[in-house]
């Protein structure tokens, strides 16, 4: 399709979407390695991408299911078919007057993705396929100081001062889930003089880097901030002008009170970070240059919410917003809309599946913006989810209590029909969804299919569009899902869909800028004001009410969440008698999700160059007192699994932790099949937890308490 | 003395091994379509040394490619002499219309990096990317390193440069061509 030679595009092998450039020789994809105009590193996925692309198990042909959901037997049929078949069905619930009941599972990676134009013609509601992992973060970002919500915006670490903080709480940054880039910005920060100071349960390779682990008691994050906070008022070391001139009156006030019995020893309880250490941290942020902080595992508990929030009051009282080597504050890039608009679908609180089942008032203060994925299972039983649409992503396997959605999805009513009336997946190979889907289509890899990346973050240059460029043919009849849709937007919503592919659709949006996508491909794929911008805040306040920062949640005030609470996680104050190991679900650079992109993937899975198993890690102390030795296989319960298997003693866990690898555990797919032990299987089904979760806009989706025996 | 070759910061080394993946499709050593974990040659691998106890545990990461010896023992043992010592670069090269295929080299490698194509019977290895570097580039593994943990060049102007920026070469690991330096002591401000 292109000359032989290097050209730009973007990596599609994890969320991060790194700029890369692929080498094409005859046809083929080669090689892959970072494009070195924008950041210029590629990742070890990122390189396997080539693997991926050429995997036999890539699917060639649209599949309509044969036998029941679950037993993953297929027909080939044709494309007409196939398109027919989703028109039927979604017209079906449409014309019922119940469009909302129909969810659409992708990872939103662009607000252009023609995908979501058709869901906001059609009534639906977007999930983003996957446990919404920092949903905490981001609705505490939201309600402190405002912003475009987006996908987890980490520190640009290159933007860090010498002497500055880089503290990673429950983040492995080398994992690079945010770009390739990372790695190298914080050891260059470090070479700088920056420090690097890793809390963590797990000794991460972050952590063997650092000039500081703190092996911190799973979900105390909140303590330990809480603590930090404390001390930094109480000892004046807060940065008064920015208080003064940027926090709304009176909230400052009022955390100054209600900390003011958090001291360093009352948090150090609840953490198990001795008092000292979080007192010299406190100390060390408060006069560091610039303190930056990224955390993921530790938003994704049961008290997500606390810890953002508690987060967020730390960051604005220690003046690191939107500073060289702070937060980020994103802004967005002026595309155009494509006319006519759709309406969009109703407002999410008064008709999402999370608000109109018998558990409505469970989530009355629940403000995420998007669908809560691990409330699926619940909305199938509950009738109000008729149509779940997956694209590249593997809810029958990424979510917790898994089995429990894969049991909603075979449900049928007194009549023998499925509650769902009609599950369809998208992906260039099956996965243990496909198995349960009505029609599985098969989908491109990004080396073959265009797409306008168009973010309000990009870590290597702040907000701007990317541009993702076919360079080889797809195999067989695969065809990239925003072209179904298109063409399904055509057929249903003629009004809406006035453009004839995704080139036309993405040269509508790019008149904003003054492009097109030939000018884009021309100038190498990437447009960008090549400003971060700093500071923002300074020309019109910031995106609150009151253009302050809003450290105190007066709407929370009836559940008792105004302020940050100390508490741990409420999954893991549950059992604890009975089940008296923590379960931490970590990832390493080489797994992306459950998908069969990073899982299926022989060059990830293999030992030289990836991770081949997932033995359960312990810490040797603790084993000791089980009679468990290296190597041997245990039977790890929680309140609603089982897993048999290996476990490898280390001295990188704390001895109250049990670390399973996430990723792993498929049954579907040449390599990814049978390799390693899923962890969700452990986790309990979050709609039926509903006591454990955050239901204000966290989740608890990566842990469990468990018991283990040999 | 003519020697090229590669300085390993092993402060920097986080073993997320895309050097070894990079390596692999620039060399088209990997079937894509066919390949199976643990069956797929490799010219780099990454080895890790975790010491000490919870909580004050260290782990660092280097990667081992071949080390272009001095006097290269596969060299010796290949009764072909396919194994040559390239003068003007001091890599050392298979030459794949050579080699008969008899693996002495693999026995023979202190170091474990030789690899051994069954379908064309002939041994293979980390050439530092001849190809590359005749051409003016660095070799891909260092291209691509994600930290810029591996630096490529003149073996003397690599230790050169180790004791410029203050490192500690660690002798032990580099006593060919291949230059190590030991990591500093991390995790200084824990128990302090």
């Amino acid at each position: 399709m292109v000359q032989d030679g290097w050209h730009p595009t973007v990596c599609y092998q994890c969320k991060a979407e790194c700029a890369i450039l692929a080498k094409v020789q005859d046809g083929r994809v080669t090689e892959v390695k970072g494009n070195p105009k924008y950041g210029g590193k590629a990742c070890v996925k990122g390189m396997a991408g080539v693997t991926l692309q050429y995997a036999k198990d890539r699917l060639t042909k649209p599949l309509k299911r044969v036998g029941e959901r679950g037993e993953g037997r297929f027909e080939e049929i044709s494309w007409n078919e196939a398109f027919d078949i989703i028109e039927e069905k979604l017209r079906s619930l449409y014309d019922r007057g119940e469009g909302h009941k129909l969810t659409y599972s992708f990872f939103p990676h662009s607000l252009t993705d023609p995908k979501w134009h058709f869901l906001n013609a059609y009534g639906g509601y977007i999930n983003t396929g996957l446990p919404h992992c920092d949903s905490g973060k981001i609705v505490s970002e939201i309600k402190c100081w405002g912003g475009i919500p987006n996908h987890h915006i980490p520190p640009a670490w290159f933007t860090m001062p010498k002497d500055g903080i880089i503290l990673l709480v429950g983040r492995h940054a080398f994992g690079c889930l945010d770009d390739a880039c990372v790695p190298r910005d914080i050891m260059e920060a470090m070479d700088r003089g920056a420090k690097l100071i890793v809390v963590d349960p797990i000794f991460s390779p972050d952590a063997a880097k650092a000039d500081w682990w703190i092996p911190i008691r799973p979900s105390g994050d909140t303590a330990l901030f809480l603590g930090m906070i404390h001390h930094i008022i109480e000892n004046d070391l807060y940065d008064k002008k920015f208080v003064e001139e940027w926090v709304r009156e009176g909230d400052f006030d009022k955390v100054k009170a209600y900390v003011k019995d958090m001291t360093p020893e009352a948090m150090s309880a609840i953490c198990d970070v001795p008092a000292d250490d979080i007192r010299r941290l406190a100390v060390m942020c408060a006069e560091a240059p610039a303190v930056g902080v990224d955390g993921f595992k530790s938003i994704m508990l049961g008290q997500a919410l606390d810890f953002g929030h508690a987060w967020s009051i730390f960051l604005a009282i220690t003046g690191n917003l939107d500073n060289p080597g702070g937060q980020p504050i994103p802004e967005l890039t002026p595309l155009s809309p494509v006319e006519p608009q759709p309406p969009g679908p109703p407002p999410l609180n008064e008709m999402g599946f999370h608000r109109t089942g018998p558990n409505r008032d469970a989530f009355r203060n629940y403000s995420f913006i998007l669908e809560p994925t691990w409330y699926e299972a619940q909305a199938i039983k509950d009738g109000s989810l008729k149509i779940l649409l997956v694209t590249e992503a593997n809810p029958a396997l990424t979510e917790m209590g898994n089995k429990e959605w894969q049991k909603a999805v075979c449900m049928k009513d007194a009549n023998g029909e499925y509650m769902l009336e009609f599950l369809l997946n998208t992906d260039i190979m099956l996965s243990e969804t496909a198995k349960y889907a009505d029609l599985v289509l098969p989908d491109q890899t990004h080396f073959e299919r265009y797409e306008l990346l168009y973010m309000p973050w990009w870590y290597n240059f702040g907000h701007g569009v990317l541009l993702r460029q076919p360079l080889v043919k797809a195999p067989g009849e695969a065809m990239h899902s925003n072209l179904v849709f298109i063409e399904i937007g055509r057929r249903m919503f003629p009004e809406y869909f006035q453009f004839k592919d995704d080139v036309e659709y993405y040269d509508i949006q790019l008149r904003g800028l003054g492009l097109s996508v030939e000018k884009l491909k021309a100038m190498g794929g990437k447009w960008s004001p090549g400003t971060m911008g700093f500071r923002k805040y300074r020309d019109g306040g910031f995106g609150t009410p009151s253009g302050k920062v809003h450290l105190y949640w007066e709407d929370l005030e009836e559940v008792g969440q105004q302020l940050p609470r100390a508490i741990l996680a409420p999954e893991y104050d549950a059992d604890v008698e009975e089940y008296p190991f923590i379960m931490i679900s970590y990832r390493r650079i080489h797994i992306n999700g459950t998908g069969p992109w990073s899982s299926n993937n022989a060059q990830l899975r293999d030992p030289a160059s990836g991770q081949s198993t997932n033995p359960a890690i312990l810490n040797p102390a603790a084993a000791a007192k089980l009679g468990i030795g290296d190597g041997d296989t245990v039977t790890i319960k929680s309140r609603t699994g089982e897993l048999r298997m290996p476990v490898r003693l280390t001295e990188h866990i704390r001895p109250d932790c049990v670390g399973i690898m996430h990723g792993f555990g498929a049954t579907v797919g040449r390599v990814a099949a049978g390799a390693g032990h899923c962890d969700n299987e452990l986790i309990p089904d979050a709609g039926s937890h509903l006591e454990w979760q955050d239901l204000i806009g966290g989740e608890a989706h990566v842990s469990t308490r468990v018991r283990i025996t040999r | 003395m003519h020697q090229l070759g590669l300085m390993i910061d092993m402060n920097k080394c986080i073993g997320c091994k895309t050097c070894v993946v990079a390596c692999r499709n620039h060399h088209g050593i990997v079937d894509h379509e066919n390949c199976m974990p643990g069956e797929i040659p490799f010219y780099i691998r990454v080895e890790s040394l975790t010491e000490g106890t919870y909580p004050l545990v260290s782990e660092h990461c280097w990667v081992v490619p071949c080390q272009h010896c001095k006097n290269a023992q596969c060299i010796k043992a290949c009764a072909s002499e396919a194994i040559v010592k390239d003068p003007q670069t001091g890599i050392v090269r298979i030459d794949a219309d050579k080699c008969a295929g008899s693996r002495a080299c693999i026995e023979a490698c202190p170091y474990d990096v030789i690899q051994f194509d069954a379908v064309r019977n002939k041994a293979h290895k980390c050439d530092l990317c001849h190809d590359r570097v005749v051409a003016g580039e660095i070799p891909v593994c260092a291209e691509v390193c994600m930290t810029d943990a591996i630096t490529f060049g003149e073996v003397e102007m690599l230790r050169q440069t180790a004791l410029d920026r203050g490192r500690e070469i660690d002798r032990k690991k580099s006593a060919m061509s291949i230059v190590y330096l030991k990591p500093t002591l991390k995790n200084t401000l824990a128990g302090v």
